[in-house]
């Protein structure tokens, strides 16, 4: 279709500009004809927005720390607005395991961005790694945490050099996986999200099978370039679902002080919104 | 007599530091703890007075080792004892950067631009082989202080430019000058060691504002008040009262005007991977968007040649987003063509936390790019 791929540079523009800025803005007219499917650059911004929020969704419904991913590149999107439900991405991509940073093989997923409910994300992934070394990675670190007599407590993962723990690494793991359904509900296709930082993590021993943490975690929002502290609670049975209630400090319109944070008043003020169960 | 028996009492492992050698002149001895009770049970039945100088020397041999260490970080002896590989505090940098002046005279100095809000004196790092006011390339690191492998970056191109002047950039400093501000924000900077590793803006109190700072990069005189910056002086990119209110950015305002022979600007920021130019407030393409596409292009292949490092590249408002006040927007309008702005590895993994073991590859594969503009540069003086 020549005719139309000569006219998309200007429609994206077009839409760039319509679509900021950010998080406030009414859902633009959009320059194209709803319904129909529309190739992107797959370097445009809001692909990769949209697999990461894809991944979002894929390492929180795996709820193995061994098994995260990170967008490698995007190969392909489309996109094609449904007039009334919102906007749908179509995306392949390549991605990389988010701690080792091997290659992790290609994804197909598509995002379904909505108007007032979190995306709805359909992915399917080529599996690269070894399943049952995975199963093992994950099972020495579930026991390892569940044998613990003491719990559990670290602070700055990784710290601010940059450096994590070997130790600390499947906690920065189950951290990952549980801010991933935080980040997937506050994904929209003009709000993108990284977890920038663990802050504090305390381990909650338990009688039963599963294990339990309480974590401060610190998400880097784009393009506002803010940093939503997030107290997230979190129940791991090795098995999927990941149990994870949070509240983060937007959601209590918490304005910060001069210093920007302040993390030792955010124990204690926090109610508890249910994430899942 | 009697003390001299003790050093045959060798089960005690007494350690001389002043051997007994005559009368009435002291001996010195440190003792392992679990010989304590039996010497001084020894030296009491004898009659010997003794008294404790020092009650742990332990403790002192470490609190020394521990300020042994904190000095040779502190004072490397030169910039080839320097660690690149660590991210360094302030007045490490500050110290690092007079040592290179110091080592290198005929080719570096340092200019003092202006002061910060909290009264911290801002440096520029003049590489320059002669002449009188030569066309000259500035570069930038640190204009946001948690992006701190730009301030790191920074430091190890100063040291290659120095390296590099009569080899690969002996064609460029014959005709040219560089400028180079590693610490361009240095309050938020020491913020970020001492109390908040992710702060971004500069740390100024305006009248009225429950928040303290100002966006650096959306505080220059290019599409002020427009979209793509807020006005809410607790956003992180909030504008500022005023273009220029920053004394961080007024300072490079008034260099760049009154040096007038800028030709090239790059600021460097982290993290995305992305090589930009202008413009980020408008939509509007810059007349030398084809030109500057080019040289982008080849930037980011020079860079990805060294550890296929995969960066993007156009102007800031097609790539990244709509951002006003942007300082190489108000570059690129006082007539600088060559305004770019880089954004750093890595591309969310580790984000502002990128592990120290990453400064030197992305400087390197940095520089490979920064060369590429450089020559251009040069080649094609206006």
């Amino acid at each position: 279709m020549p005719g139309f791929r000569a006219a998309l540079p200007a429609a994206l523009l077009l839409l760039l500009l319509s679509s900021f800025p950010p998080a406030a803005a009414e859902q633009p007219p959009w320059p194209w004809t709803p319904g129909a499917m529309h190739a992107l650059n797959p370097s445009d911004r809001h692909a990769s927005r949209a697999a990461w929020t894809a991944l979002h969704y894929s390492n929180y419904h795996e709820a193995s720390p061994s098994t995260l991913r990170a967008l490698r590149q995007v190969l392909k999107a489309t996109v094609k607005i449904i007039p009334g439900l919102g906007v749908k991405y179509y995306l392949q991509f390549t991605t990389e395991g988010y701690i080792n940073g091997e290659n992790a093989g290609s994804c197909l997923a598509t995002v379904l961005y909505l108007k007032k409910s979190p995306p709805e994300v359909y992915i399917k992934c080529a599996h690269t790694q070894d399943k049952k070394q995975i199963q093992e990675e994950d099972n020495k670190f579930y026991h390892y945490l569940h044998h613990q007599t003491k719990p559990i407590i670290a602070n700055n993962i990784p710290d601010s050099h940059g450096n994590i723990d070997r130790a600390h690494l499947p906690l920065w793991g189950l951290a990952i996986a549980g801010s991933s359904y935080i980040m997937l509900e506050k994904s929209t296709e003009n709000l993108g999200y990284f977890m920038a930082q663990v802050k504090a993590v305390k381990q909650r021993i338990r009688k039963d099978s599963a294990v339990e943490f309480e974590f401060i975690v610190l998400l880097h929002e784009t393009p506002t370039q803010k940093i939503e502290l997030c107290h997230m609670h979190l129940i791991w049975t090795l098995s999927p679902p990941l149990r994870v209630k949070y509240i983060c400090t937007s959601d209590n319109h918490w304005l910060e002080d001069g210093s920007g944070q302040d993390y030792g008043s955010a124990a204690g003020l926090f109610h508890e919104k249910e994430g899942n169960f | 007599q009697k003390v001299r028996e003790l050093q045959e009492l060798e089960h005690l492992q007494l350690d001389f530091w002043l051997s007994p050698r005559g009368l009435g002149d002291p001996v010195d001895i440190r003792v392992p703890f679990p010989s304590l009770q039996p010497l001084k049970a020894h030296l009491e039945a004898n009659g010997v007075p003794y008294s404790i100088m020092i009650e742990d020397v332990q403790a002192l041999v470490d609190l020394e080792q521990m300020q042994m260490l904190r000095r040779r970080r502190f004072m490397p002896f030169s910039t080839s004892t320097f660690d690149y590989t660590s991210y360094h505090t302030l007045d490490e940098i500050y110290a690092f950067m007079d040592l290179l002046v110091a080592e290198n005279p005929n080719l570096v100095s340092k200019l003092e631009i202006g002061h910060t809000t909290e009264n911290r004196p801002i440096y520029v790092l003049k590489f320059s082989k002669g002449g009188t006011n030569r066309p000259a390339i500035w570069i930038d690191t640190g204009i946001h202080s948690r992006e701190w492998v730009t301030q790191a970056s920074g430091v190890w191109f100063a040291k290659k430019i120095v390296q590099e002047q009569n080899e690969g950039l002996a064609n460029i400093l014959d005709q040219m000058d560089i400028f180079l501000e590693i610490v361009t924000n240095p309050d938020g900077f020491v913020f970020t060691h001492t109390s908040n590793r992710m702060w971004r803006k500069t740390r100024s109190k305006h009248s009225g504002a429950l928040c303290v700072g100002v966006d650096p990069n959306r505080n220059w005189d290019a599409g002020f008040g427009g979209s793509g910056a807020s006005s809410n002086p607790c956003s992180e990119t909030y504008r500022g009262p005023y273009a220029n209110s920053e004394p961080e950015v007024q300072a490079i305002v008034d260099f760049v005007k009154s040096h007038g022979n800028i030709k090239a600007f790059i600021s460097i920021h982290s993290y995305s991977q992305l090589l930009l130019y202008p413009y980020g407030y408008t939509t509007t393409a810059v007349p030398d968007k084809e030109e500057l596409h080019q040289v982008a292009k080849e930037a980011v292949a020079a860079l990805s040649s060294l550890y296929g490092t995969n960066y993007k590249y156009g102007s800031i408002i097609t790539t990244i987003y709509q951002a006003s006040g942007g300082t190489i927007d108000w570059t690129y309008n006082q007539g600088i063509k060559y305004s770019f702005t880089f954004e750093l590895r890595d591309t969310g993994r580790y984000g502002f936390l990128l592990p120290a073991s990453q400064i030197v590859p992305t400087a390197q594969e940095t520089w490979k790019a920064l060369e590429v503009i450089m020559a251009h540069t040069r080649g094609h003086l206006y």
